[in-house]
């Protein structure tokens, strides 16, 4: 993909210089610009810390409950301002957030996590529908649909949680680390089938991983963020070839290591 | 105007551990002191002994407290049983003609025993059911008092103290009684500055962050607890005595029921858990502003010319203290010491306070 | 010792331990959506006390439609109350946490005693005063009716928390960041919470002004209540009622063994000794989550 084509598509989220203070004090992101295009999938790659996760939180509107806001910049979705959105009224205006560190209500089973999460609005036919649909994408939870979901595998749970966040009927899906703890076959289970829920429905995904080589797998653009600044923005092909990317974050080629001064200079540069 | 860091430099780590790292804190201590000692040729006798008594010891106690509470983080709902147990034993000792000296020292001591007990429960629960078991072991204290005639004194449940006599003098007017107390709530105060400074000190702040954590590092936790006890018991037990021996005159049960707990835990939190000077301003606050309110509220209905129930004007207190505690904790959860010490900062760098920046 | 009365001591044990599980569900369901140890109970069960009574001897509204109209401003006052209090200590620690509810519970008490005065007035239910004959055993009348107010809510419960809206509720004591993060208003959830407890105390209040008057005394449940909701498990209704039923019997039972020996009034310290015990020996009581803390 181009850059005229990204700019021709209105981008279904957008997100302009924002910066995030947490308490007040602690500068988490220092002016991210990011987009989404509509249909498209979005990989945030980074390191430990360099504020993947706040990104997200900033446009799901989860930073109020870590005492965190946004100091500058704006968010805009599908064209409105959404910074003094409420994170409730987010979710229905449709983005969904799927938590890092997968958070299924342990002590519901898969059905009422399904719904607990379906707006109250929604009659009783829909709900069923939208159940059989969640568990048409992952029938591995309908054979558990009934036990508590505590009990679920990681994988399972990492399931739920993604069927959780498509009952409420999200344009804009972000998934934060998927692959968390998971093991590879799992890994690569769950990153197809949001492929295929993503080309099946046109749900826009923003994807968060420190699992670069499975996330660029799957995504058509991706970021990379060090240091809470987006220091890379390229098609997910072109970051595949990047020497940089291949040293620090696909685990490099050849032997090369962090030891080598001339690599850590370069990485250097992103983090000042 | 009057603070000002500027100007003092520490320049070695005794001097950087001193009580008063700013000398206007200093004089300022020193002033209320002078204000302290000189408060009976001051004031009229009836504040002094009905307001500023009762305040200094209730000081003391909620220091105590703070103790246990603020500093090694220990929730505590059964303070009031550990005062009566100080004072009971203290005034049985004095009855029974023990100095009056060794008495209090007595009462301190079996408070230390009994208080110690709470302890144990520390060892198991923590948190909300640390408070729950306290508050039970309240309410069994309450039990044993209210049904031992041969500890709270015969049919009428109450216990004439023996008159105050302390170094061979006996203290009956007004001023002895205020000094006594006073004398009391410095050398309590005395101690829980110095208390911040020492491993102890340390090591009980290391417990209530979080006691096994604190225990891998090396601090053995549940001794801290029960150390940690132990002290505060101690400071409540004598308290509790000389609340009896100065200004009740006479022990009863309900001197130290459950409501009476829950008001010692009310003056903690409300002036600043692990706060010194909090304790002071939360004693005053909890003990003294109902009163006052109510005094308001009487006086401005004999203004208007209104009539004000009886029993409406009796519970307007009680209204006045919960709403008071609710407000505080709304206003800063960290108490009047938080707001105190915002206040002192803001001094501190005023009229220059681009500088904190 | 007769069985007949042992029997007899244990089903009006039962009864009452019921009218404590009544008290504690408010508790549980303040407790199992937010965490909040809520010592306020006894304050508002007062108040629900003293409402039905103010709409129905001040105002002169017959009882049945005085209760209804109390149950829906208890709801508004519960709601009132996280809205304005709880809301903002969220996150603190649990200390301050408690404060909060002491101290609103001294001022609930304080303001209802101010405004209706401390005699104690009666509620008159119209329930009979007649004891019930069951074979030779003795049943209180209003007991009974107040276990079947207790089982009713506790079925009422159990069905509402299958409800979708239930359901949300749970999900919010689960999660709270999981929660938001699929749009449940946590904040409106918790204060619904607070509206149900308020809602439960209506009908303590009623049931026990019944049976011990309309007074000061309705707050001192407090110590039965705690006790019950901890034995059972803090965040478990059907907990509240198995471990009402136990308090009960062995409250009952077991003074009517002590009195003679200690003279009398052992009720209290029997409570207390269950309340350590259950603290000591298995705190998160007979049907309470346990929960794990890390360092």
């Amino acid at each position: 993909m181009s850059m005229e084509d990204q700019t021709v598509a209105e981008p279904i989220l957008s997100m302009n210089s924002v910066e995030v203070l947490y308490d007040n004090v602690l500068l988490a992101i220092k002016g991210v610009s990011i987009e989404v295009p509509k249909g498209k999938m979005v990989a945030l790659l980074g390191s430990n810390g360099a504020g993947k996760s706040t990104t997200l939180k900033a446009i799901s509107g989860l930073l109020k409950a870590e005492r965190g806001h946004i100091s500058r910049g704006e968010i805009r979705f599908r064209g409105t301002a959404i910074t003094e959105v409420l994170a409730q009224n987010r979710v229905e205006m449709g983005i969904c957030h799927v938590i890092e560190g997968r958070r299924v209500f342990e002590h519901l089973t898969p059905d009422e996590n399904l719904i607990a999460a379906a707006p109250l609005g929604m009659n009783r036919a829909a709900l069923n529908a939208e159940k059989d649909r969640i568990y048409n994408y992952f029938p591995r939870l309908a054979e558990r649909r009934n036990s508590l979901a505590g009990y679920l595998s990681g994988g399972e749970q990492q399931m739920l949680a993604i069927g959780r966040a498509l009952v409420t009927q999200p344009d804009l899906l972000m998934l934060d680390e998927p692959s968390l703890g998971l093991a590879p076959f799992l890994v690569a289970e769950i990153f197809d089938m949001i492929k295929k829920i993503n080309r099946e429905e046109g749900l826009s995904v923003l994807l968060v991983e420190q699992n670069a080589l499975a996330a660029l797998e799957v995504v058509s653009d991706g970021y990379l963020i060090e240091n809470g600044r987006v220091v890379m923005h390229d098609t997910a092909e072109a970051l595949k070839a990047n020497s940089d990317i291949q040293d620090f974050y696909l685990g490099g080629k050849e032997g090369s290591n962090f030891h080598n001064v001339k690599h850590y200079s370069r990485r250097k540069r992103w983090l000042s | 105007m009057f603070y000002r860091l500027s100007g003092v430099y520490h320049t070695n780590y005794i001097s950087d551990s001193r009580i008063y790292k700013v000398p206007a804190d200093r004089n300022l201590a020193l002033a209320l002191l002078v204000l302290g000692v000189a408060a009976p040729f001051i004031a009229p006798s009836l504040y002094v002994n009905s307001y500023m008594l009762p305040w200094l010891i209730w000081t003391s106690a909620a220091l105590g407290l703070n103790l246990v509470t603020g500093w090694a983080g220990q929730l505590h709902l059964g303070y009031a049983a550990v005062m009566a147990v100080g004072a009971y034993s203290a005034i049985h000792a004095a009855r029974f003609g023990v100095p009056w000296e060794f008495a209090l020292i007595i009462g301190g001591l079996s408070a230390s025993v009994i208080g110690s007990l709470f302890a144990f429960a520390a060892l198991r629960a923590k948190g909300l059911y640390l408070a729950l078991t306290t508050l039970a072991m309240q309410f069994i204290m309450d039990w044993v008092l209210t049904h031992s005639p041969a500890i709270s004194g015969g049919s009428h449940a109450s216990l004439q103290a023996p008159t105050l006599k302390l170094l061979g003098q006996e203290i009956t007017s007004d001023t002895g009684l205020y000094y006594v107390a006073l004398a009391w709530c410095l050398l309590v105060t005395i101690f829980m500055l110095n208390l911040k400074r020492t491993g102890l000190g340390r090591a009980l702040v290391a417990v209530r962050e979080k006691d096994y954590a604190a225990a891998i590092l090396g601090v053995h936790s549940f001794y801290y607890k029960i150390v940690a006890f132990a002290m505060s018991s101690f400071i409540g037990g004598v308290s509790g005595a000389l609340l009896v021996a100065t200004f009740f005159f006479l022990a009863a049960p309900e001197q130290f029921s459950v409501a009476v707990s829950i008001q010692a835990l009310a003056m903690v939190i409300v002036g600043g858990l692990g706060s010194i000077i909090g304790s002071y301003f939360g004693v005053a606050l909890i003990l003294l502003v109902p009163g006052l309110v109510n005094g308001v509220v009487v006086t401005a209905s004999e203004q208007l010319g209104m009539q004000i129930n009886v029993e409406t004007l009796a519970h307007i207190p009680n209204a006045v203290y919960g709403a008071l505690i609710v407000i505080i904790l709304l206003i800063e959860p960290l108490g009047l010491g938080k707001l105190y010490g915002n206040i002192r900062d803001y001094l501190m760098v005023w009229p220059f306070d681009q500088l904190r920046k | 010792m007769d069985p007949v009365f042992l029997a007899e001591l244990a089903i009006n044990g039962a009864l009452t331990g019921l009218l404590y599980s009544l008290f504690a569900i408010g508790l549980v369901l303040i407790y199992k959506a937010s965490s909040v140890p809520n010592l306020a109970q006894g304050g508002l069960t007062m108040v629900g006390a003293y409402v039905v009574l103010a709409l129905a001897r001040d105002v002169g509204m017959p009882l049945w439609l005085a209760i209804p109209i109390a149950v829906a401003i208890m709801f508004g006052l519960g709601f009132g109350i996280e809205r304005v209090a709880l809301r903002r200590l969220a996150g603190r620690p649990v200390v301050m946490i408690l404060m909060i509810t002491l101290g609103l519970d001294i001022f609930l008490r304080g303001t209802t005693l101010a405004v209706w005065g401390g005699t104690s007035r009666s509620m008159e239910l119209g329930v009979s005063y007649e004891p019930l004959f069951l074979g030779d055993i003795l049943v209180s009348r209003i007991h009974l009716v107040g276990a079947f107010v207790a089982v009713m809510f506790f079925a009422a419960f159990l069905l509402f928390f299958r409800t979708r809206l239930g359901i949300k509720l749970r999900a919010i004591a689960d999660d709270y960041m999981a929660s938001w993060s699929v749009g449940i208003s946590v904040e409106r959830g918790i204060g619904l919470s607070w509206g149900l407890a308020s809602v439960v105390a209506v009908s303590a209040g009623v049931i026990w002004g019944e049976i011990q008057g309309v007074d000061q005394a309705l707050s001192l449940l407090l110590l039965k209540g705690l006790t019950v909701a901890v034995l059972g498990g803090l965040d478990s209704i059907l907990g509240a009622i198995v471990a009402g039923i136990i308090l009960g019997v062995v409250e009952n039972v077991g003074a009517d063994f002590l009195d003679p020996l200690v003279g009398g009034g052992s009720r209290e310290l029997i409570v207390a000794a269950v309340l350590i015990l259950t603290i000591m020996i298995r705190p998160h009581g007979l049907f309470g989550r346990h929960d794990i803390e890390r360092v």
